[in-house]
């Protein structure tokens, strides 16, 4: 058997089972997206793009858009800049590393649905656990209604995101620096390098790649993230906390326009790609330089 | 964990597994809304006192979360997996009976039959003289009142105006700190709804021939009414914040004074506020004396491609008989739906639910139009906008109408 | 810098975030204890701590039912996951081939779409093949989703492993298989035991599928049984979901505590030295 063969043989079983959940899903959804489709999957006539125009005409589906982005950025960029001194933290020798570890790595343990529910349950404004928490502290005199509007609650949001984000960061990154070995560094201490030059031309470098990872794979699961903002605000109020997978939840599942729906998630799917495709490329340059 | 331990609680597992078989031919299949922690194992219950009476047929009782029905339903439909029987909202009804997904039951449906329903709850599940459903849920809406604030206010009754409402408010406001007067809903499910009971006060339709009635005069004084309760201080603060459930929990605390819900809320504070003195009134009328309370009822429907219709409907049957129809309505705390019921002395003699169907010949039920969840959405949307303060009243209800029309206009 | 300095440092710049991870966790727990008359009072110390709860949601959730079905699903998902990823992951370390590329941007577009839509057309397919309301379908779904990643992942890792040692081996006549039993897979235990977990962790929190697939309670995985307390009821025993939240945590917190030992600095290299 040829090297080439045996190569086609291992990746073949994890490509059919990826196949199987993406191509076939795929294909309906980009059959229901130009079709105009009644409330339970039923195709009607071929419809073109006319789904993708009425989205487009749609001055709440834009806001949802940009806020889609915002949200990303924020909770991906939040994530990464704790994530990285965290790891670097415990990645060194300290007491109670382990511990530090183990409650770093707690958010985890509770399901995305979970943790945006207990967060509901201690956001509210008269009975939430936060509120009576702050005043207990003294660091607030009334109580604070994080919920109730746009611009208490995005940020709220994103906060839990970027909370929920943390653990997954921070181990794909304690990975990475579990592969650097310590005669890197010995070396480098003989030499004379700080910790600053040992950071910036050992460490950096040699975790570039698992940043990356983190980076591309968080922008994926943040982009289609749906729990945390579904079970604090269903988007609202009046849709200003809207990101796109909630609109498409309600466009499809409430409102019964899976056709809408299915276009939104085409729409997610290209900005996804397109997104990737220039990270990878750049990344890939920088690694390469 | 040790290697053989792992190995040994899979195999349990899959020993579990393997008792789970898939439906046979003469399996009735049942997805269940789960209204509360009772709702499965009643019809668990239920479900084997039926198998029990008619050998041979198997119900397979499948509870579903409220909240992931709809989309539960729409993923089963349109992969043709659906149950036989379900209980949907009766507000959709309308878009699976235009859909052909539903099958009427008139061929069951003897006057006898018929005859065990009070009819407002059964008209809503009749649609051009066919009946599509059968209501498995049934409820109005009423005024629930602290009686311990409205005594330390120095009110003596419930109010029965919105005017006398506003007094009684500030009284409290007033004299009873800590208290808000109103408790109002802002936030999910039913947020159009709690704004309906002051339209409809005021004399406004939600759907007027055809029309949109949000931009009415009567809806921008509803509107009004409920945004100067918030900039005085008579509500909650931050009620785009509170959903139903939130507000209910407030008034279980004494932390507001009134609250407009159902007749579940009086089980609940007996369960869980058994102290809370209180009472239950009419939502109050309006300035030209109009009141409405809201009737909601869900159906159990029939689906067309189900093949085991005889036998669903058989345990329907079963479900609607007046021992069943008892034992479920008191353990969800909802209204009676069949005339025999409500003449037991637990629904006869409770004085809570007396107001309640005291209510029912004014009750108005979701209108029946498509797309009724799109135009509640629009509204909600609208009124959380001006419940904020963030633009005026007039436009934003205004837009909100227009949006409306089209949506209505569209079907 | 004294290791006592640079602990009392760490902990230091580490206290926010201590707080506000463990802010949802003294939340649940704190409802988990308290009277049921007290469970709506957002006080921090209720008047007694009620132990029973536990026991009570327990009994009330059929939540031993739920750990079970949770366990096995998670754990064959897992087992599937990793067999498949590793030999695809060496693969793409260690050869060159034609669509090697294509391959892993492949992955990566494969975990694009939002499960919520996947999960309308995946329905079709299972229903299709008259799989509905069966674990080993959701097992096998669970699989699916996550061997893009674990062999994304498995194979980053893989490629910090140097070949030095593998050449070594050829050159003494191993066979490949010899080789990749006995050489590389021990260097690569603790990135398949991360990616393991990474895998786990996934499964045990998956939720949209979950739902859609199964019917029948007897059926369902811990976080369904748990959303169910409270999604739509007219009224939510918060202290029971927030018991059943909290006991859910656990297997997985003692989890952590058995995996961060493969975190440490050098064990992945131990051999090479």
């Amino acid at each position: 058997m040829g090297r080439r063969a045996t190569a086609y043989c291992l990746i073949l079983p994890s490509f059919l089972l990826a196949a199987f959940i993406v191509l076939w899903p795929l294909k309906e959804i980009i059959n229901l997206a130009l079709h105009d489709v009644n409330r339970f999957g039923l195709l009607r006539a071929f419809s073109g793009l006319a789904n993708f125009r009425t989205l487009f005409a749609d001055p709440d589906f834009l806001a949802a858009l940009w806020r889609t982005l915002v949200w990303t950025a924020g909770v991906v960029g939040g994530t990464l800049a704790v994530s990285v001194p965290v790891a670097l933290m415990l990645n060194g020798d300290f007491y109670g590393r382990g511990a530090a570890r183990v409650i770093v790595m707690l958010p985890w343990a509770v399901s995305l649905t979970m943790t945006a529910i207990v967060w509901r349950w201690a956001l509210s404004g008269e009975s939430g656990m936060l509120n009576s928490g702050l005043r207990g502290l003294g660091l607030i005199d009334g109580n604070i209604q994080w919920l109730a509007e746009a611009s208490t609650a995005f940020p709220m949001q994103i906060l839990i995101g970027i909370e929920a984000s943390i653990p997954f960061t921070t181990t794909i990154l304690l990975g990475g620096l579990s592969s650097v070995p310590d005669e890197l560094y010995d070396a480098a201490a003989i030499e004379g390098a700080g910790a600053w030059d040992q950071f910036r031309f050992i460490t950096l470098p040699l975790l570039r790649p698992f940043i990356n990872i983190a980076v591309v794979l968080n922008t994926i699961y943040v982009f289609n993230s749906f729990p945390i903002i579904w079970a604090t605000t269903q988007g609202g109020p009046a849709n200003s906390t809207d990101i796109l997978v909630t609109y498409l939840y309600k466009a499809g599942f409430r409102l019964g326009k899976l056709g809408e729906a299915a276009a939104v998630s085409l729409i997610m799917f290209g900005v996804l790609l397109v997104f990737t495709l220039i990270y990878v490329r750049l990344a890939m340059r920088e690694e390469a330089a | 964990m040790k290697q053989s331990g792992v190995k040994a609680l899979l195999l349990a597992c899959a020993g579990l597994l393997a008792l789970s078989g898939t439906a046979d031919a003469g399996t009735v299949r049942v997805t269940i809304a789960e209204y509360s922690k009772g709702t499965g194992p009643y019809f668990n219950e239920a479900a084997q006192a039926f198998e029990a009476a008619n050998p041979g047929t198997k119900i397979q009782i499948e509870v579903v979360p409220w909240d992931n029905l709809q989309q539960k339903l729409t993923t089963d439909i349109s992969a043709g997996a659906n149950a036989d029987l379900s209980i949907i909202g009766t507000r959709w009804l309308l878009d699976y009976v235009s859909q052909g997904i539903i099958t009427p039951l008139d061929a069951h449906v003897t006057p006898d039959f018929k005859g065990r329903f009070i009819d407002t709850f059964l008209k809503p599940s009749v649609m051009d003289g066919k009946v599509y459903g059968l209501p498995i849920a049934a409820s109005a809406r009423a005024l629930y009142y602290n009686k311990d604030v409205f005594a330390k206010a120095g009110l003596s009754g419930p109010p029965g105006t919105w005017a006398e409402f506003t007094a009684g408010a500030e009284k409290i406001k007033a004299s009873v700190p800590g208290v808000f007067a109103f408790g109002l809903q802002g936030k999910e499910i039913e947020t159009d709804v709690y704004f309906y009971y002051a339209l409809w006060s005021q004399g406004g339709e939600i759907v007027q021939g055809g029309k949109s009635g949000l931009g009415s005069a009567a809806a921008v004084a509803a509107a009004k009414l409920y945004r100067s309760y918030i900039n005085g201080g008579l509500t909650q603060p931050g009620v785009t914040s509170y959903s139903r459930e939130d507000v209910q929990n407030l008034f279980k605390q004494g932390k507001v004074a009134t609250v407009i819900t159902a007749p579940f809320l009086s089980s609940q504070i007996k369960n869980e506020a058994p102290n809370l003195q209180y009472g239950v009134a009419a939502i109050p009328a309006g300035p030209g004396g109009a009141r409405g309370t809201y009737g909601v009822t869900d159906s159990i429907v029939l689906f067309e491609n189900s093949k085991v219709k005889e036998e669903a409907w058989k345990f329907l049957d079963f479900l609607f008989t007046t021992d069943q129809r008892t034992k479920f309505d008191k353990i969800e705390g909802f209204l009676p739906v069949n005339v025999k019921e409500a003449s037991d002395p637990y629904f006869a003699d409770n004085a809570d639910l007396k107001v309640f169907t005291s209510l029912l010949p004014g009750a108005r039920f979701a209108p029946v139009i498509a797309g009724w969840e799109e135009v509640a959405t629009v509204t909600s949307n609208a009124l959380q906008t001006v419940y904020l303060g963030r633009a005026e009243i007039e436009p934003t209800l205004r837009d909100a109408a227009a949006k409306a029309d089209e949506i209505l206009a569209k079907k | 810098m004294s290791k006592l300095t640079r602990s009392v440092l760490y902990w230091l710049l580490l206290s926010p975030l201590v707080v506000l991870v463990l802010f949802p966790f003294a939340v649940m727990f704190i409802t988990a204890v308290k009277p049921q008359a007290e469970v709506l009072d957002p006080a921090w110390w209720p008047s007694a701590a009620r132990w029973a709860n536990f026991a009570e949601m327990w009994r009330a959730t059929g939540f031993g039912g739920a750990l079970l079905n949770s366990l096995y699903v998670s754990g064959m998902a897992t087992v599937i996951t990793t067999a498949v990823s590793i030999p695809a992951a060496y693969a793409l370390s260690r050869y060159r081939f034609a669509g090697r590329g294509a391959f892993r941007q492949f992955l990566l577009v494969s975990q694009m779409l939002s499960p919520i839509v996947l999960v309308v057309g995946l329905f079709r397919l299972v229903a299709a093949m008259g799989l509905i309301d069966s674990l080993h379908a959701v097992t096998m779904v669970y699989a699916a989703f996550n061997t893009a990643f674990s062999v994304w992942m498995l194979q980053s890792y893989f490629a910090t492993i140097p070949k030095d040692l593998e050449e070594a081996a050829w050159i003494e006549r191993a066979s490949p298989f010899q080789t990749l039993t006995r050489v590389f897979l021990p260097l690569a235990v603790p990135a398949m035991v991360v990616t393991a977990i990474f895998t786990f962790i996934n499964t045990w929190n998956e939720f949209v599928v979950a739902l859609t697939m199964l019917r029948q309670q007897s059926a369902y995985t811990l976080p369904i049984q748990i959303f169910s307390l409270v999604a739509g009821r007219y009224t939510v025993e918060w202290h029971y979901v927030m018991a059943a939240a909290f006991v859910a945590t656990i297997p997985v917190a003692i989890l952590f505590a058995w995996l961060q030992r493969y975190l440490v600095r050098g064990l992945a290299l131990g051999a090479v030295k």
